[in-house]
């Protein structure tokens, strides 16, 4: 049951990926590519609220998409309880770092 | 026959010739995936490079956009589209859209689980992934 759960869970993040990801390339070629990553367009990215939210879901979406793909990708090397709990464990860690230093970055370049 | 025998592990997994079509679309779904969450670790440690400052911006800019990270940006745009595309098929599968009717096996014994909409579907997103990428090509390096 919860296995079904997560598997959704893995779609759902999946089909909201490729919404998000379309957004943030779109913004990446409003302006010729390599003008788009100067260091003021970039700050001004991110502080766009609405983008901003975006990047931030973004970067939940993928985070769990990804490293629960990994997961799944252990779980079919190896089973058994103590593994599948270490493996979970590590992967709910993980995300939650990823999820942090992105946001950090979100935060600090508001403050900037 | 040992139990050890059995656990090829990672060997097998990265041998997906010698079975059907539905094996590559497996070996390539999982090696895009693995590709893709690579780079998007190194991409949030390269955005968060941002807070350093202009100065440390500039280096991170050195580093990345130069012909060799160009060509990554290739890779994860080639694996990206393939992966998105595909995945739209495995979940369209799994809910049982793709499925086909049951059939009785006949010779040769070709596995009714990658029916001919899910073959159309591969075939599609290897397609329109090499579309993106000649796309991506054309903004990367015709700059």
């Amino acid at each position: 049951m919860v296995e079904r759960k997560i598997m959704l869970l893995h779609y759902y993040t999946g089909i909201a990926i490729i919404a998000l990801v379309s957004i943030h390339i779109a913004m990446r070629l409003i302006m010729p590519f390599s003008e788009s990553l100067e260091f003021s367009n970039v700050l001004n990215n991110y502080k766009n609220l609405p983008y901003t939210i975006s990047l931030e879901l973004l970067l939940i979406t993928v985070a769990i998409h990804g490293f629960n793909g990994v997961r799944i990708i252990l779980l079919e090397f190896k089973q058994g309880k103590a593994w599948e709990s270490f493996v979970k464990f590590l992967t709910l860690i993980l995300i939650l770092i990823v999820v942090a230093w992105g946001t950090r970055t979100i935060v600090l370049t508001n403050l900037m | 026959m040992s139990r050890k025998r059995h656990k090829t592990g990672i060997k097998a997994w990265l041998k997906p010739y010698g079975y059907s079509l539905e094996r590559w679309s497996y070996f390539f779904q999982r090696v895009s995936g693995v590709v893709l969450l690579l780079y998007f670790i190194g991409h949030v440690i390269e955005t968060g490079t941002i807070t350093g400052g202009f100065e440390v911006w500039l280096n991170t800019l050195n580093f990345t956009q130069n012909p060799f990270g160009h060509a990554i940006l290739l890779i994860v745009i080639l694996s990206g589209t393939f992966h998105a595309i595909n995945g739209i098929r495995l979940y369209l599968t799994h809910q049982g859209y793709l499925l086909g009717k049951p059939e009785r096996p006949e010779y040769p014994y070709y596995p009714k689980s990658f029916s001919r909409a899910q073959r159309v579907c591969f075939w599609l997103s290897v397609s329109i992934a090499l579309v993106f990428f000649l796309y991506g090509f054309n903004i990367l390096f015709g700059e």
